[in-house]
């Protein structure tokens, strides 16, 4: 894929003009964390382009929390979200193939999409809980943008992904072509990253990841003992970039339908419940074991690709301080010793 | 089915021309859709009461009735509640049909074993239907039916009227109990397992269809292997919280399987090392 360099100021410039017609969003800090705001005149400057992946997942812009299927929404706005990370991009394969690609299509979704233009950034500062390198992502985009953004210095390399990512930029003078040393100075800074989020793993194990499909005996969930500090808040699957699960509300009024879908969580106790109160996942280790069985097997099974996609969020959002990479970790093992 | 362009959640508007008490908690909606509503015996639809809420069920009526659509309901939960408070005229909304339905091609020159308890009876009835319209196809029908007391049984009028009365014509017989019987009730005694005991059936050359609340559907799947039915000629009828009825909201996955994209119907073989199968 083509690659231009463009000093920072020069950026700046351009996005400033783009805000004027185009509703941009970017990662914005607030307690030492990332959140996605509107950017104005006035911030543009705080803009992080340095750091690591927001708090919210992307997922927000093409499935939010609540939006009205039907009748299906007819207008939508145009949005740029820059500073989207490589696993979240990773995490839109799996919504691509639940919502756009199947027999049946969402009614929403592959509007929101085409009205969206993604501006990615490599990763720099890896959180604690980042683990994309043990599940095979690397900690800078690869694909499924529109431009990328590599941190180098004074300026950035920028990636061209798409068609509408050329015709972003245009003939804009500010922006060159990429030099050998540019070039070099970005692959190693990509080593370094790769290198800091395989130290912050060192101790987990997911090289027979594998072997979590067919885990469905109760006793080996029952032996982790993390996961009795679960307390089913459901922030692992809302924060999650590949959790797509959502309940349908009935909202129809004057003999005309509407529905509205809302995200839904599988750790809420109720999630499966059925009217007679029946559950096939009455307990906790049923449930905590759902969701790490549809990441490492269902979806897999499901879509031909992991769902898991090591943005960490299932961790650093944990009131229960689980960490999932020592829960598989320790599954893991317990599979092998038995 | 579905045009590309169509919103995959709009249900057809129908009325209702009828809600007939079947049992204590069970009543048959009867509606007439706006336009044709086509599906074939084991797929499901879901059904909105406009404000209330939706629920996935298999029509019990004949897939080859193409003027109006039954549902067979029980009363367990807010929008089962409002269903049954149903008034002829009031508009619903059915959208579907989904699932796969049951594979009567591989049906074909078997002995057939269906095995309906409680309201388990509404789907295999379509599917008894759409069996005696092409009765020629199958060596057998063997109907065992089950409920808690007589007053329970649903479709009292055809199961012991004119649907018994199809035997003398075509190879049809029945088996019938209550787990609990009064001075009236001529048939058997016990739950649904009972019926399968000394019966008079090819094993090796038969299919068998389970419908019911879990735990009967348990019991009946391992009685079925005890008398020698393989794990690939038991056909269950599944059922989960569902909501949006085509793979995506994944309320409805045993395991890997949806319910509603994969099943309704399962082979036992299928479905046997997905976790908690049995609710």
């Amino acid at each position: 894929m083509e690659k231009l360099y463009i000093k920072t100021d020069d950026w700046q410039g351009f996005i400033k003009e783009k805000i004027k017609e185009k509703i941009i969003y970017a990662p914005f800090e607030e307690n030492n964390l990332l959140f996605y705001q509107i950017v104005d005149e006035k911030n543009i400057e705080k803009i992080v382009y340095n750091r690591i992946r927001t708090v919210e997942p992307f997922k927000i812009f093409l499935f939010p929390f609540k939006e009205r299927i039907l009748p299906e929404i007819n207008q939508l706005n145009n949005v740029i979200v820059m500073g989207v990370t490589s696993c979240d991009l990773k995490g839109l394969e799996i919504l691509d193939k639940v919502f756009m690609e199947g027999e049946f299509k969402d009614p929403n979704y592959k509007k929101r999409k085409e009205n969206l233009f993604v501006i990615s950034f490599d990763c720099n500062e890896p959180y604690d809980s980042c683990f994309c390198w043990l599940v095979g992502v690397n900690p800078y985009p690869e694909k499924n943008f529109d431009l990328n953004l590599s941190l180098i210095e004074d300026g950035f390399i920028v990636e061209i992904g798409s068609q509408k990512g050329k015709e972003f930029i245009g003939d804009d003078r500010r922006f060159y072509n990429v030099n050998e040393s540019q070039l070099k100075k970005m692959k190693e800074k990509r080593e370094k990253v790769i290198e800091k989020v395989k130290e912050k793993n060192r101790e987990f194990d997911f090289n027979k990841i594998e072997n979590l499909k067919g885990l469905v005996e109760k006793e080996y969930w029952q032996k982790i003992k993390d996961i009795d500090n679960c307390v089913s808040c459901g922030s692992c699957n809302f924060n999650c970039p590949t959790c797509v699960c959502f309940l349908l509300e009935d909202i129809s009024e004057n003999g005309n339908f509407k529905k509205v879908k809302v995200y839904d969580a599988c750790q809420f106790p109720g999630y499966a419940r059925m009217a007679s109160g029946a559950t096939p996942r009455p307990t906790l280790y049923d449930r905590y074991a759902n969701r790490i069985l549809c990441k490492y097997w269902y979806m897999i099974e499901n879509f031909k690709i992991t769902g898991c996609t090591g943005c960490g969020r299932c961790i650093s959002g944990c009131i229960g301080k689980i960490d999932k990479r020592k829960v598989i970790t320790e599954l893991l093992r317990e599979k092998v010793n038995v | 089915m579905f045009k590309m362009d169509r919103n995959i959640y709009q249900p057809v508007k129908c009325e209702v021309i009828d809600n007939i008490k079947e049992s204590p908690n069970i009543n048959t909606i009867v509606l007439k859709p706006e336009r044709e509503f086509s599906f074939l015996a084991g797929q499901f639809a879901s059904l909105t009461v406009p404000g209330i809420g939706e629920a996935p069920f298999t029509p019990s009526s004949s897939p080859f009735d193409k003027e109006k659509l039954e549902f067979t309901v029980m009363k367990t939960g807010r929008v089962t509640e409002k269903i049954h408070q149903l008034k002829k005229g009031d508009i619903v909304g059915v959208r579907g049909p989904y699932g796969k339905p049951y594979p009567l091609e591989e049906f074909k020159d078997k002995e057939i074993l269906l095995v309906g308890g409680g309201v388990g009876l509404a789907p295999i009835r379509a599917l008894f239907l759409a069996l005696v319209e092409t009765y020629k196809d199958y060596k057998k029908i063997v109907f065992c039916c089950g409920a808690k007391t007589p007053a329970d049984y649903i479709y009292k009028d055809k199961l012991f009227g004119e649907w018994q009365n199809l035997c003398e014509k075509i190879p049809l017989s029945f088996r019938i109990t209550v787990d609990r019987k009064d001075e009236n009730w001529k048939y058997m005694e016990g739950v649904v397992t009972c019926t399968l005991d000394g019966l008079d059936i090819d094993v090796k050359n038969g299919v068998s269809v389970v419908c019911g609340p879990p735990i009967m559907m348990k019991f009946t799947t391992l009685k079925l292997l005890e008398i020698g039915f393989s794990e690939n000629s038991i056909y269950l009828s599944m059922e989960r919280k569902m909501y949006c009825g085509v793979g995506h909201c994944r309320h409805c996955l045993i395991g890997d399987l949806f319910v509603c994209k994969d099943g309704p119907v399962f082979k036992y073989s299928e479905i046997k090392d997905k976790p908690n199968i049995w609710v």
